[in-house]
């Protein structure tokens, strides 16, 4: 896979049969594949064409601000429409200003609970599914059965599953090969993907079985989403290997599968089960899925030497998530650095800070063996 | 310098709340406490004897005072990044930091109830608060209304939290919600909610007998007295003023020239500051977004299902067309001349859409429209000489 395949939305789209796009981490993708879609994460890019500066303040996210941008400059025209799961006040006023100014890509909003627990959250959450079919019935002009469905949760639980085998050579990779890989996950039709990671991870694990991972500061990575290559390229110039991630569409996403079709439950049923018992983004709450002890015990079980929080400037959930999550790396004596992405990164002040902070760990690390 | 008359109900209201502040602090030895969101059910609460205390309201406080600068520095030097909003990071900063805090802080709570229906921020801010005090937080979910009326299931999503409430409260403080006492809760914080509709209903008279300003040191009891009598005499006698004030033309601006619209949270570090040249050009802020999000009526006969609606369907709430109908609502039956839109660095679901509804007011109606960045309560965000040149040149375009 060349590095030609990470490509801009706008190229992939006219590549794709019936793309649909999607932004946050609780889209239910398998529904959308079953009526006949091909979703389609829509990365923030470093480009920008002026038109969410006319609509959005200063003081929001680029993550939110990309998406309307490429959307009004007409570079994503050809979506079938675009998903997004209630998340963070951003994403809620995207949702309006969405609605207002890309008249011709329709959207579909997914009233994901906040609370991850209890009855009343998966009743509700089971309804969204329910009115979230239906309104895709309404677009397609037809139902789509639960055959359909069970097939596309097969096809997502495998792509889920050899995203996992991915993760397990990840001290082996390049940052920026691991990301890479993570990333067409979210940009390619689940069935080539699939057979394309099936032959990847058949290579790589006859070349990796026996390896030793190259000696490398081993780091883990917090943030929303993996689009930032500046910082693979500089983590990969400072020799450094990202051995795991709390990123919202990272490791998390992939960690849980939909139940399969011989549990008797119904599979909008399976699907709600799996996004109440994913690892909550910093913008859901589930007394029993702490983010810090969850950190803590990623930290301890990859050997990370460090961690590195990649937030998006303005984002409030993930400003929070940091002072917390510092806070217990702090009480436990584990080195983080922030590093905070605006629209492009600045790749000189960003190179400086993280070679410093692998250096930091790289030295620790020797002191302590 | 001209002089402007004052509100002598406003004294009445700030003796109230520091009475409110000071009775709490000793009433919490006797009764269990509670830190709960502007937009919670308040009345369940109130009803069953438990004492509720507002870290926004306090938020609001350390801007007004002074103090908010000091405190978000205090949470910044902790973690906390300085884009997160300003009412958390003084609140935070004042649980770190109480001997620099107002009031040297607020008492501790036993309980923390946060409610999602005024942003995503608050289940951050009681996430902290659960984790510095170690004490029980329930989240109430409330869904975005993402169509008018809310959709049957997010009522009744709503609804089976307020139940599952109630348990979480019996169980915490061993207290029973009993039904006539809801029944009282719920009709005096109707009354209350319709005083504050009369009064908020006064600025349609010209010259209106009210500023926003004055709204928005009137509307604490709505936000913190909501369910008890407090709030209602509050109202009574500020209402009984504002008629007098008409009965008289007494104006908030004497010699109106100019009627505007205001939306969003105060700037409350500049709150009568900000609003006098203003004042000065014979502009009065007739009507707001803000001081009009605690207009919600309940059935208190159907409590359970009137508390969901009404709590769901709050301005911030609610779909862009909603809330556009709303502001232009209030733009024809308030007459006013044009709108000044603060956008908040710290209130996002306020400030997100302000740009699209400067546009439908300019195409719907034809009304100017100043957006101005600072906010609430980081008076570091806040550029004097910009906000005067930019303020004076919408004056003078009026």
């Amino acid at each position: 896979m060349g590095a030609s395949r990470i490509d801009t939305t706008c190229t992939l789209i006219h590549n794709l049969d019936a793309p649909l796009g999607f932004l946050t981490a609780y889209v239910p993708e398998e529904l959308f594949h079953a009526a006949g879609f091909t979703p389609l994460f829509i990365f923030h890019t470093p480009d920008d064409h002026g038109h969410a500066r006319a609509h959005l303040p200063g003081f929001t996210c680029w993550i939110a601000g990309s998406a309307l941008d490429q959307a009004m400059a007409g570079e994503l025209k050809g979506l079938a429409g675009i998903a997004l799961a209630q998340t963070c006040d951003t994403m809620q006023g995207l949702t309006d200003l969405w609605r207002r100014n890309v008249p011709d890509i329709p959207l579909f909003h997914f009233g994901m609970p906040l609370r991850l627990d209890g009855p009343a959250a998966r009743a509700y959450l089971l309804a969204e599914l329910q009115s979230l079919r239906r309104r895709v019935q309404a677009l397609i002009g037809r139902t789509i059965p639960d055959d359909a469905l069970w097939e596309s949760i097969a096809l997502y639980n495998h792509t889920r599953a050899l995203v996992r085998r991915i993760y397990a050579y990840a001290a082996h990779l390049a940052p920026s090969e691991l990301y890479k890989l993570v990333r067409l996950a979210f940009q390619m039709p689940k069935e080539t993907y699939n057979r394309e990671m099936e032959d990847w991870v058949q290579t790589t694990q006859h070349r990796m079985q026996e390896a030793i991972p190259p000696p490398a500061p081993r780091l883990l990575l917090i943030g929303p989403a993996m689009a930032d290559p500046v910082l693979f390229d500089v983590l990969d110039q400072a020799g450094a290997r990202v051995v795991g991630d709390v990123l919202d569409l990272g490791e998390r996403y992939f960690a849980v599968n939909v139940a399969a079709d011989d549990t008797g439950s119904a599979p909008l049923e399976t699907m709600a089960d799996r996004l109440l018992a994913l690892l909550p983004t910093p913008t859901k709450h589930h007394p029993q899925h702490a983010r810090p002890a969850h950190l803590l015990s990623l930290v301890q079980g990859r050997h990370a030497a460090g961690v590195i929080f990649a937030r998006q400037k303005f984002c409030e959930p993930h400003g929070f998530d940091y002072a917390h999550m510092a806070h217990t790396l702090n009480q436990n004596n584990i080195p983080h650095l922030m590093v905070e992405l605006e629209q492009s990164s600045q790749a000189g002040q960003l190179r400086t800070r993280v070679e410093a902070f692998v250096e930091m760990i790289s030295q620790r690390s020797s002191v302590r063996t | 310098m001209p002089k402007y008359p004052r509100l002598q109900s406003l004294k009445e209201i700030n003796a109230v709340m520091t009475r409110y502040y000071v009775q709490r602090k000793a009433l919490a030895r006797l009764k269990p406490l509670a830190y709960v969101t502007s937009g919670a059910p308040v009345e369940i609460m109130e009803a069953m004897g438990i004492l509720t205390l507002y870290p926004e309201n306090y938020g609001a406080l350390c801007g007004a005072r002074g103090s908010a600068v000091g405190l978000c520095q205090v949470a910044e030097a902790s973690g906390y990044p300085s884009d997160l909003c300003s009412y958390a990071r003084s609140h935070v900063g004042a649980v770190l930091q109480p001997q620099q805090a107002p009031l040297k802080g607020m008492p501790r709570p036993d309980l923390l109830v946060c409610c999602s229906n005024i942003c995503g921020t608050v289940l951050k801010w009681y996430e902290t608060l659960a984790t510095l005090y170690q004490v029980p937080l329930f989240i109430l979910d409330v869904p975005f209304q993402r169509t008018t009326p809310a959709e049957p299931h997010v009522v009744a999503y709503v609804a089976d939290q307020l139940h599952e409430f109630v348990e979480w409260l019996e169980t915490h403080t061993r207290r029973r919600l009993k039904p006539d006492k809801l029944h009282s809760a719920l009709a005096l914080s109707h009354e209350a909610v319709a005083l504050w509709q009369d009064i908020l209903s006064f600025g349609q008279r010209r010259p209106s007998p009210i500023n926003a300003p004055d709204l928005f040191v009137a509307m604490a009891p709505v936000v913190a007295l909501r369910g008890t009598r407090q709030a209602v005499d509050c109202y009574q006698r500020l209402r009984a003023e504002l008629e007098e004030r008409v009965a008289q033309s007494v104006g908030a601006v004497p010699g109106e020239r100019h009627r505007l619209l205001w939306d969003n949270i105060a700037i409350w570090y500049r709150l009568y500051r900000f609003f006098r040249p203003f004042m000065d050009a014979g502009a009065c802020f007739v009507a707001d977004t803000y001081t009009n999000a605690w207009t919600v009526e309940m059935d208190v006969e159907e409590p359970f299902d009137s508390l969901a609606r009404a709590y769901t369907g709050v301005f911030i709430n609610v779909d862009l067309p909603t809330r556009l109908h709303t502001i232009v609502r209030l733009a024809r039956s308030f007459q006013v001349d044009g709108m000044v839109m603060h956008a908040n660095r710290s209130c996002k679901p306020f400030s997100i859409a302000q740009s699209d509804v400067r546009g439908a007011l300019r195409d719907e109606l034809g009304l100017p429209t100043l957006i101005l960045e600072a906010d609430m309560c980081d008076a570091r965000l806040y550029n004097e000489g910009v906000v005067r040149e930019r303020v004076s040149a919408f004056l003078e375009m009026l």
